[in-house]
């Protein structure tokens, strides 16, 4: 009844002085893919971690498919599959007994499937992984946690190290897989793919987990955002006149940020045409660099 | 798999090591046992070491084997090779980031720690037992007699007082995330045991007198383990391996 169901009730984990995950509650899935956003150190690691056993909480219970995290959460790394963030590997064998070390204890087929899939990615399997490049590695890791057959798979930075077409194979990958009922909780950095890919966003902010409602509030008032750009340093007091009371305005040197009170950008888009002496924007967008937007709100920094 | 693989091959260099030490030891013996008695007179000024001479000369060959393969080849060179058995088993995984993939596949701590202890214990323990079993064959290609069933129980009590060095060693693992400082840690200490063994006043505090060519002699001779010892043995292994155990299961990768 509740496989595929992820539900975290105030887990949290410190080391030392330092709280890496405050106790966080939440429900993912079943089914879906959720994403976990956050800057470098904001605990999302840990919080994975946690989930399979891997550093066991301080605080709080977690339950995977109504298994609870018990002892060293053996017993849910049985139904889970796991691709960490940082890649390690075992130089002296080839990608194939690699494979086959990294899918024991997991259902007959999956060593098949796992090879299948490698042979699709042109991965060469009786090729050492010394000689793999990181995004080989990281392949090799990303299909053994795609390959056995569980309802939720915990996958830490999957697509990091990637170049374009083999990320875009990987996402494809993850999408199929949610469409068959599985549940993917994935950490990125990468916030447009989050955005393409994932039907839930969660925020880690120095280990606290931020509510969900504020984070959906910001992630539609980034849909409604309005960007141009121009090839020079304009004037700001025109662009405030003209554009006052139809919403929150941010202004650069060369650019602005505009987020509007309604979903249509045609109101605004007329009044810029009324300021006299403007130069003619290099760009122009509304609602695209939601996430962006979105991630500078919530950390204050720039996403990637 | 890796691992693995690379044990089997430490295991062979190891069993290669001691049987050709115990090879040019045997067949030197006839010149050895020739010399001895001048041996043991300019011994006189090595104490420890004259201790060593005078039971060869009292005992025989089984003595010159409990000296050469189980003191030297074992207790000193056994020790070196059981730390270096134990500590790849956690720390080796760390230092070269694996830990966090053996730890995410579907089993317990409990059963990886447990297939590591057992695969480097036999690692560091079958090379001396199998060499120990071909002494009896060399010994007679010099004429001498050498009885299996001591062979066996003097490898039984050189296994079983490595069994601590071994596993304390493999705490230090689950603890460490350096191998090579635990290494030179464990080596600094087994030599400072072999220091404290060669110098008469202070040779009752080495652990080595456990597994001296006394004890082996002793063994030979009453043609039985000295279970009390042996027992303590085991129960500072097994103490050891618990506390491994419990050190592991916090560890986070």
């Amino acid at each position: 009844m509740s496989a595929g169901l992820i539900e975290i009730k105030g887990l949290g984990r410190s080391f030392g002085e330092h709280v890496a995950v405050h106790p966080v509650h939440v429900s993912i899935g079943p089914g879906g893919i959720t994403g976990l956003l956050g800057p470098n150190g904001a605990g999302k690691s840990t919080l994975m971690r946690m989930l399979i056993g891997l550093t066991r909480p301080d605080v709080g219970q977690c339950s995977v498919s109504g298994q609870a995290l018990q002892g060293d959460g053996t017993a849910i790394r049985r139904l889970v599959t796991y691709a960490p963030g940082e890649i390690a590997v075992y130089k002296e064998l080839s990608a194939g007994e690699h494979l086959a070390w990294l899918l024991k204890g997991r259902d007959p087929g999956a060593l098949q499937r796992a090879m299948e899939m490698a042979e699709r990615m042109e991965l060469p399997l009786d090729k050492r992984v010394q000689g793999y490049s990181h995004g080989m590695k990281r392949m090799l890791f990303v299909i053994a946690a795609l390959a056995p057959r569980v309802a939720v798979r915990i996958l830490d930075e999957p697509t990091e190290g990637l170049d374009p077409s083999r990320r875009k194979e990987v996402l494809e990958l993850l999408q199929a897989d949610a469409a068959q009922g599985t549940t993917i909780l994935l950490s990125s950095h990468h916030l447009g793919e989050i955005d393409l890919i994932c039907d839930r966003r969660l925020f880690l902010r120095d280990g606290e987990l931020l509510d969900e409602q504020h984070s959906n509030q910001l992630h539609a008032k980034g849909q409604r955002a309005l960007r141009a750009h121009w090839n020079e340093v304009v004037e700001p007091a025109p662009l405030e006149q003209a554009l006052a009371g139809l919403g929150e305005l941010r202004l650069g040197a060369d650019r602005l940020t505009l987020f509007l009170e309604s979903n249509d950008p045609r109101p605004a888009l007329a009044a810029l045409a009324t300021v006299d002496a403007l130069p003619a924007p290099k760009s122009v967008s509304f609602g695209q660099l939601s996430l962006g937007e979105l991630y500078h709100e919530i950390y204050g920094r720039e996403g990637i | 798999m890796g691992r693995l693989r690379n044990l089997l091959w430490l295991t062979l260099g190891y069993f290669v090591i001691l049987e050709l030490l115990l090879v040019a030891a045997v067949l030197y013996y006839p010149e050895f046992i020739k010399n001895i008695a001048a041996l043991v007179r300019i011994a006189k000024f090595l104490p420890v070491a004259g201790e060593m001479l005078e039971h060869v000369e009292k005992d025989g060959v089984v003595a010159y084997v409990a000296a050469q393969h189980f003191f030297k080849g074992g207790s000193a060179f056994g020790s070196v090779s059981a730390v270096l058995f134990a500590v790849g088993a956690v720390a080796g995984e760390a230092y070269r980031g694996t830990l966090e993939i053996l730890l995410a596949r579907p089993q317990s701590r409990l059963r990886i720690l447990s297939e590591r202890y057992a695969i480097g214990f036999c690692a560091f323990s079958l090379p001396i037992l199998l060499s120990s079993l071909t002494t009896p064959f060399w010994a007679a290609q010099v004429g001498e007699s050498v009885p299996y069933g001591s062979m066996v129980l003097m490898s039984l009590h050189e296994i079983l007082f490595l069994a601590p060095v071994f596993s304390l060693a493999f705490l230090c693992s689950t603890l460490g995330s350096n191998p090579l400082r635990i290494a030179l840690a464990m080596m600094g200490f087994v030599l400072a045991s072999y220091a404290l063994y060669m110098v008469k006043t202070v040779t009752h505090y080495s652990p080595l007198r456990l597994a001296d060519v006394e004890s082996f002699v002793n063994v030979h001779k009453n043609g039985h383990l000295d279970y009390p010892l042996c027992a303590g043995f085991v129960l500072v292994s097994a103490l050891l391996f618990v506390a491994s155990v419990r050190c592991f299961a916090k560890r986070v990768p």
